[in-house]
C-alpha cells in the first residue's frame, strides 16, 4: 500500500459512486469500521441511504456548476472545493477523504473538480474512483440509466457486489458487460461490500503500469459496436515520446472530442527524462505530472488509455504513435 | 530587503506562533483587541494593551469565518461544527444559533450605533439576527452562499453564490432579492462604500461587478489564480484584489473600470499576492504574498513599505484596526502578528 499522504503532503481522495441500491453505503461503513487506525473525512450527500458512522462526516448538496468558459462539459462540484478547502484548515491532517456521490451522479464533475481549483490541486490528489455495482441488478440498470454506464466508465476500481445472489454464468455475463465498457478497472467480487480496505484506498490508480498488466490487449475485439456506447482502448509506444508533439496532439484531440472522451490516462516516457510522466484527463480538462523514476532495466513503454464514446481506434493509434521521437 | 522588511515587525510588532491555520483576523469595533480565528477551533485574542495572548476554545472543528461583532467589543464566528457563536471581550462564548451538520460558512455584522445586526450563512440560507440573538430573517438562495456583505447603512445585504449574487432589503417584508446574474461560481463579495457597486470574485480567476444604478456589468479578468482578498478603498476610488503577482487595483472613478487597465503595485517578482486589505481611512492598501511578505502600498504615490519579510509561508489574512493605527496578519502555519503603525 502506498503512503497515504505523499511527500508533497497531498491528502488522497477516494470517490465512491454507484447507483441506488448497489451497496455503496454498506461498503463505506465497512471501510470505516475496519480497524485500520486511520482518520478519514467522509463527505456524503443529503440523499444518503444509511447512516454513516465516522468522527467527521460532512453532509453536502451536490452543487454542480458549469465553468464560465463556454464549454458545457466543464462542470465542477463547487461544494467540494469549499469543503476540501475548509477541511485543510483543520488541525491535524487526514489520512484520506472519501466522497460518496448520489446514485444518479455523473462522476465527471467530481473528477473535474480536482483539475480546476488551485488549492484542491495543491493539497489533495484524486486517488481512485470506486464504483459499486451489484451482480443482480446491473444488467437492468445499464438499460434504464445512463449514469450506471458512466459510473463504470469512470471507475478505477469496480466492486461487483452481491455476487452470492447470481449464478456463475450470470456473474460471467455481468463481468463481460463491465469489461466491454471499461476493461482497465480492477474488479473485485464482493458480498455486502467485503473487499479488503487495502484494495480500495491508496490505490494510486493513475499508476497505470499495474492496471494495464491486468488488461492485456487480446481482450480487444473488433466486433461491430454502436458508436454511442462507451468503450475503452489502450495503445503503447516503445520509443520515447516527444513532449511537445504529445501536448499538441492530445490538446487538439481533447478540444475537438472532449465531450466524448470520458477519461484519458497515460504513463509516458518523455525523451531525455528518467521519470515517468502521468497524464490524465476528464473530458477536456487535463493535467499531468512526473511521478518518479522508471525502474532500472524496466522497458520504458509509454501507454495511454481512452474511455469514451465514438473512439476511432486507427486514428487514435496513429495519433499516439506519431508522438514518438523520430 | 528582508532585513529592512523585518525591522518594522521586530520593532513595532507583537507576534506569536499559534500552531494552527490562521483562518481570519479581525479587530473589534472599539479597536481594543485583535482576534485570530484558527483551524483548531480556538480563537486567539491579543488585547492591544499588554503582552498576553488569550486562547478561547470556540468550536469543535475548524473555524471557517470570523467578523467583528455589532457591539463595540467582541466577535462572531462560524465553524464546521455547525455553530454560529459570539465571543465577548472577556472571552466568554455564547451560541447564537446551531445548524446541525451544516457548516456555518460566512459571518458578518452591521451597526450604526443604534441598530445592531449580525448575520451568518449555512448552506443556501442566510440568516440575520438582532443583538438579542433573535432571528429576524432567513433568506434562501439558489445555491450555497459563499460570501455576504451589508451596505454602509445596514439597509441591504448582498450574498454571492452560483451564477451571480442576490441583494436583499433587510427590513423588507416581501423577501425577494434583486438578482445580479452572471454565469459561473462566485466565491466572495464586496460592496463599494457608496453602495452602488457590487463586485464578486469568481472561481474562474476573474472578478465580476454590477453597477446597481444603471445595471452596468463590469468584467475584470486576467488573474493567474483565484482572488481571495477583495477590498474597496475608503474613498471608493479603488478596488484592491489579490490573485496576481502584484496588488491589482481597479479604478472605480471617472466612469468605472470598464475598458481600463488596472494599476499594479508591488509586483514583478512572480510571487502571488494572496490577500489584500484597504486602510480604513487613507488610500493605502496592505498586501500579503505567498512567501510571507507583507507590505503597505500607498496607492497615490505607488510607494511600498515592507512590513514583514518573506519566509513564513502563505499569509491567509490581513486586518486593519478601525482607526488604521494597527495592522494584523496571520499565516497558514500559525504565525500571527499585530503591528503598531502609529506615530511615536
Amino acid at each position: 500500500m502506498a503512503e497515504a499522504v505523499n511527500p508533497e503532503g497531498q491528502v488522497p481522495v477516494t470517490v465512491l459512486t454507484g447507483y441506488l441500491g448497489a451497496g455503496k453505503t454498506t461498503l463505506l461503513n465497512r471501510i470505516l469500521s475496519e480497524n485500520h487506525g486511520k482518520k478519514y473525512a467522509v463527505v456524503i450527500n443529503e440523499f444518503g441511504e444509511l447512516g454513516v458512522d465516522n468522527d467527521l462526516v460532512v453532509d453536502t448538496d451536490e452543487e454542480v456548476f458549469e465553468m464560465n468558459n463556454g464549454c458545457i462539459c466543464c462542470t465542477v462540484r463547487g461544494d467540494l472545493i469549499r469543503i476540501v478547502t475548509g477541511l485543510m484548515k483543520r488541525r491535524g491532517k487526514f489520512d484520506g477523504i472519501i466522497i460518496e456521490t448520489t446514485g444518479l451522479a455523473n462522476p465527471a464533475p467530481v473528477a473535474q473538480t480536482f483539475f480546476v481549483d488551485d488549492t484542491v490541486k495543491e493539497k489533495t490528489r484524486l486517488d481512485a474512483i470506486i464504483t459499486v455495482v451489484d451482480a443482480l441488478n446491473l444488467p437492468q440498470r445499464l438499460i434504464d440509466s445512463a449514469e450506471a454506464e458512466e459510473q463504470i466508465a469512470f471507475a478505477d476500481v469496480i466492486v461487483l457486489n452481491k455476487v452470492d445472489l447470481v449464478t456463475t454464468e450470470a456473474l460471467s455475463a455481468v463481468e463481460a458487460q463491465i469489461r466491454k465498457i471499461n476493461k482497465y478497472a480492477k474488479i473485485h467480487h464482493a458480498t455486502k461490500g467485503s473487499v479488503p480496505i487495502t484494495e480500495l484506498l491508496n490505490q494510486g490508480a493513475f499508476d497505470l503500469n499495474r492496471v494495464l498488466v491486468h488488461a492485456p490487449e487480446f481482450l480487444t475485439s473488433d466486433e461491430h459496436e454502436h458508436n454511442d456506447e462507451i468503450r475503452s482502448m489502450s495503445f503503447e509506444a516503445e520509443k520515447p515520446i516527444d513532449a511537445e508533439r504529445f501536448n499538441a496532439w492530445i490538446g487538439a484531440l481533447l478540444a475537438e472530442k472532449g465531450g466524448d472522451m470520458l477519461r484519458t490516462k497515460g504513463i509516458l516516457s518523455y525523451e531525455g527524462d528518467d521519470r515517468r510522466f502521468a497524464f490524465q484527463a476528464v473530458h477536456m480538462m487535463a493535467d499531468g505530472d512526473f511521478i518518479g523514476a522508471w525502474k532500472a532495466g524496466e522497458p520504458r513503454t509509454s501507454r495511454i488509455v481512452f474511455i469514451g464514446r465514438n473512439l476511432n481506434r486507427p486514428q487514435l493509434r496513429r495519433g499516439f504513435e506519431s508522438c514518438q521521437v523520430a | 530587503m528582508s532585513e529592512t522588511a523585518e525591522k518594522i515587525l521586530q520593532t513595532r510588532g507583537k507576534t506569536t506562533e499559534l500552531d494552527a491555520y490562521v483562518v481570519k483576523a479581525s479587530f473589534d469595533r472599539a479597536g481594543t483587541a485583535c482576534a485570530f480565528a484558527l483551524g483548531d477551533g480556538t480563537v486567539a485574542i491579543k488585547p492591544l494593551a499588554g503582552e498576553a495572548w488569550h486562547r478561547v476554545p470556540t468550536h469543535e472543528g475548524a473555524i471557517l469565518a470570523l467578523a467583528t461583532d455589532a457591539a463595540p467589543q467582541g466577535w462572531i464566528t462560524g465553524g464546521d461544527d455547525g455553530h454560529f457563536m459570539r465571543i465577548g471581550p472577556d472571552g466568554a462564548i455564547t451560541l447564537i444559533a446551531p445548524f446541525g451538520m451544516r457548516w456555518v460558512d460566512t459571518v458578518t455584522s452591521f451597526t450604526d450605533g443604534r441598530t445592531r445586526l449580525v448575520a451568518c450563512s449555512s448552506g443556501k440560507k442566510l440568516m440575520v439576527f438582532d443583538a438579542a440573538n433573535t432571528k429576524l430573517k432567513t433568506l434562501e438562495h439558489p445555491s450555497t452562499v459563499t460570501g455576504m456583505v451589508f451596505d454602509g447603512k445596514g439597509k441591504r445585504i448582498a450574498a454571492s453564490h452560483y451564477d451571480g449574487a442576490s441583494v436583499w432589503l433587510v427590513a423588507s417584508r416581501s423577501d425577494s432579492p434583486r438578482k445580479l446574474d452572471w454565469k459561473g461560481s462566485h466565491i466572495g463579495i464586496v460592496m463599494s462604500p457608496d453602495g452602488d457597486s457590487v463586485v464578486t470574485a469568481m472561481q474562474e480567476n476573474a472578478l465580476h461587478g454590477w453597477r446597481l444604478s444603471d445595471n452596468q456589468h463590469m468584467r475584470m479578468t486576467g488573474y493567474p489564480s483565484k482572488t481571495l482578498g477583495l477590498s474597496f478603498s475608503k474613498s471608493g476610488k479603488w478596488l484592491a484584489s489579490s490573485g496576481a503577482d502584484s496588488v491589482v487595483l481597479w479604478p472605480f472613478f471617472g466612469g468605472g473600470p470598464m475598458g481600463k487597465p488596472p494599476t499594479e503595485l508591488a509586483g514583478g517578482d512572480g510571487i502571488t499576492c494572496t490577500y489584500v486589505a484597504c486602510h480604513p481611512k487613507d488610500d493605502l492598501v496592505a498586501a500579503a504574498f505567498e512567501d510571507g511578505l507583507v507590505v503597505i502600498a500607498d496607492i497615490g504615490s505607488a510607494r511600498i513599505l515592507p512590513v514583514a519579510g518573506p519566509g513564513r509561508g502563505p499569509v491567509t489574512t490581513l486586518a486593519w484596526s478601525p482607526d488604521g493605527s494597527h495592522l494584523a496578519f496571520g499565516t497558514e502555519g500559525g504565525f500571527a502578528a499585530v503591528i503598531d503603525l502609529s506615530k511615536t
